[in-house]
């Protein structure tokens, strides 16, 4: 009997099964799908930011300045843990305003270049608070596809596809201008130098006639001594146990110091061939592409940077 | 149909001189297009149907970026498709893996001349029409064993092996209800099928419940055959819970793991073409083909009523039970109705017969199918072969044992 109660259960339980399936097909605007560009997840609005802004009272997620607050302190450059904001400012000439803050902050310094490379930034949230003009904040955007800054004809497939349209340039500045600035700070730092060097020459030299005139000083000096000596050798013949002492103990000292000096010799160039070698290859294979990429924020691709470096620790290791 | 073509196309003045062969041939070559062609455009729309169904059968949304809600998804898919690289593994056998897709697909779709769309869109009216469409829709087997065998792959020859079983497995209950039905008739030629098939009568000839003639409600045995049938052929055609020889959680993908490109799409164009042709099978022999469900055009007015009344009483039914209900069957149905007893024409084009009510009849079939794909779990295979043997044959066996009694006891036939 056990087979028919086996169909009729395999019926039943089918038939139950076909009636849960239409329930949700004869529903389809109740759906659990969300049409993500066209529709997005909200926003939560408990507060976890830690500052006393609303703009904190949001998730963390792209950073953005309102450049026209900036007075180029460079705090969140110094606060960022992961160098990932690179801001270069130039002295204001004593004829240039360049505006107060909404603070009320007079502008000291030109800021030149603001970029922030949010392909690296790891939203810490930690450049917001030292901020003194509260002009780097937080936004609630998490989607990185507006097309606010940088670049206006990217679409969002390209800016999720390429790690170079992450990286945010903030400053009003225009390129050609940031490049005049630029030369014009080298030039004078040149000048600058240059004319350290002229100065450090002339005191080098007039501290080289200064050592000549006292080195013919001191060999008059030592001249005179030796022949004191020589006068008083005759002199003091008696009083011989006294030197001796003064001899064994200037002895002990130079013994002390050789010993000092060669045990810092031991120690420190093993340190360096186990850190240092693989860190300069690494390093070398990265500084000549990166600071072109950063700078002149061109379409540089650099996958390969990341290529070379990954080949070099591989050999490292190998 | 092929003959009605070619004299058609003899009956112009400029084309007179073809001479009868020749117009046959072309007119040939264009009912095979046709039919080619009815088969690809059906299994884009099938596809999107299907995901479509399967989407909203599990709270989903489906295809929505291609085209107004993803209409034109599939049509992208196919142009996909074609564009793809057709690789052939190296340790392929060349010859059969090229073409076993080719197998598959022709054995399925040369079924279709003998599949009558209406009284009169038959590409060949043959006598033995039911037998021929059995006996060539499972060379199918052929062409999937040819496929997993030439692609010298394991997850392909299990799939081979395991379809290769279950097609034969499930050809014997099959054969034998629809064995039943040819009782009944006493003809294989599928057009004789649907016309024994005309007007409403009592259900069961003696329940006085005015139904259409149709076989699944000419006696209790062949209401259970219909049933045998359809789980039998979901079976033959490889679609869950019968499904086996592609089970993606076990064989990656069966039989066609080794497959890209257009050849791949062959397999789902096959695919889908042999669920229309169970679909159109069913609806033939059991569902009375292109007939309509309705005697006159009073019938189709007062069916509609019964249909709207019904509809607005399991809807109040349900939100009774604090459960929310599309309207949309409610509404269709209103309209319809209201469109029948206003427009008496539209209420004779309902109750004749013709190619609407077969597509309609199909289209329903097709969403059974669906319907049983994405509700029941697939069956392991040693339960695949209990089903067979051990329910389905016997079932199937007694029942054209019942059919045979009935009609001797009814006086329908006279030994």
């Amino acid at each position: 009997m056990s087979y028919f109660s086996n169909i009729t259960n395999a019926v039943g339980t089918l038939i139950a099964g076909m009636k849960v399936t239409m329930g949700y097909f004869v529903r389809p605007r109740e759906h659990v799908t969300l049409q993500y560009p066209d529709e997005v997840w909200p926003i939560p609005t408990r507060n976890i930011g830690v500052g006393e802004l609303d703009a904190y009272n949001t998730i963390r997620s792209k950073l953005t300045v309102n450049i026209d607050d900036c007075i180029g302190c460079k705090a969140c450059e110094r606060a960022c843990p992961v160098n990932c904001i690179h801001i270069d400012t130039y002295k204001a000439g004593p004829d240039d305003d360049l505006g107060i803050t909404s603070n009320g902050t007079k502008k000291k310094l030109l800021t030149a270049s603001f970029i922030i490379d949010m392909s690296e930034c790891m939203f810490c949230d930690l450049c917001t608070p030292p901020c003194p003009e509260k002009c780097i904040t937080m936004t609630p955007d998490y989607q990185f596809i507006s097309n606010d800054n940088l670049k206006t004809d990217v679409t969002p497939e390209q800016r999720w596809r390429d790690k170079n349209l992450l990286i945010y340039q903030f400053s009003k500045v225009s390129e050609t201008e940031r490049q005049r600035l630029k030369v014009e700070a080298e030039t004078a730092a040149r000048a600058k130098a240059e004319m350290m060097a002229v100065k450090k020459a002339a005191a080098a030299k007039a501290a080289e006639e200064k050592a000549a005139a006292a080195k013919v000083a001191e060999e008059k000096a030592a001249r005179a001594a030796a022949e004191a000596v020589a006068v008083s050798k005759t002199i003091q013949e008696n009083t011989k146990n006294n030197t001796s002492e003064t001899l064994a103990e200037t002895n002990t000292e130079t013994v002390l110091v050789s010993e000092h000096g060669t045990s810092a010799e031991e120690t420190t160039p093993a340190t360096d061939t186990v850190t240092d070698i693989p860190l300069e290859s690494i390093s070398s294979a990265v500084t000549p592409e990166a600071p072109s990429e950063l700078t002149a924020d061109t379409e540089v691709v650099e996958s390969p940077v990341d290529h070379e470096a990954s080949t070099t620790k591989e050999s490292d290791n190998g | 149909m092929i003959q009605a073509l070619a004299n058609w196309i003899l009956s112009f003045d400029i084309l007179a001189g073809l001479g009868n062969p020749i117009a046959w041939g072309l007119s040939l070559f264009v009912v095979s297009a046709l039919i080619f062609a009815f088969v690809a455009v059906n299994a884009i729309v099938l596809v999107y149907f299907e995901r479509k169904v399967s989407a909203f059968m599990q709270v989903r949304l489906g295809p929505m970026r291609v085209g107004k809600f993803g209409s034109l998804q599939t049509v992208a898919d196919a142009l996909k498709l074609l564009q793809k690289e057709d690789i052939i593994p190296r340790s392929a056998d060349k010859i059969l893996f090229l073409i076993g897709p080719w197998v598959i697909l022709v054995a399925s779709v040369v079924t279709f001349a003998a599949i009558p769309f209406s009284d009169t869109l038959l590409a060949a009216n043959m006598n033995i029409g039911l037998f021929y469409v059995v006996s060539i829709s499972s060379i199918v087997v052929l062409g999937i064993v040819m496929a997993g065998w030439a692609s010298n792959n394991k997850w392909s020859l299990y799939g081979a092996m395991r379809s290769a079983a279950q097609i034969i497995s499930y050809e014997i209950p099959v054969g034998i209800t629809l064995i039943a039905v040819v009782a009944v008739v006493g003809s294989l030629n599928l057009q004789v099928i649907v016309q024994a098939q005309g007007g409403v009568g009592n259900l069961f000839h003696w329940i006085p419940l005015p139904l259409p003639n149709w076989f699944i409600f000419h006696n209790p045995f062949l209401f259970l055959a219909a049933f045998i049938y359809l789980i039998g052929a979901t079976a033959e055609i490889n679609r869950t819970p019968f499904d086996i020889p592609e089970s993606e959680s076990e064989l990656v993908a069966g039989f066609m793991t080794e497959y890209s490109g257009l050849r791949w799409a062959l397999f789902f164009l096959s695919e889908y073409a042999n669920a229309t042709l169970v679909a159109f099978l069913v609806s033939i022999v059991f569902l009375g083909g292109w007939q309509s469900p309705f005697a006159d055009y009073a019938g189709a007015q007062i069916g509609f009523l019964v249909i709207t009344l019904v509809a607005v009483m399991w809807t109040l039914y349900v939100k009774a039970k604090a459960q929310r209900l599309s309207i949309y069957p409610v509404g269709i149905s209103l309209v319809i109705t209201l469109a029948a007893w206003l427009f008496p024409g539209f209420a004779v084009w309902l109750a004749s017969p013709g190619l609407f009510w077969m597509l309609m009849k199909v289209a329903s079939i097709i969403f059974l199918l669906m319907w049983f794909r994405w509700t029941f779990p697939r069956l392991r295979v040693d339960q695949l072969m209990y089903v067979s043997w051990k329910v389905i044959l016997p079932i199937s066996l007694v029942n054209l044992m019942g059919v045979a009694v009935w009609m001797w006891l009814t006086g329908e036939i006279q030994f």
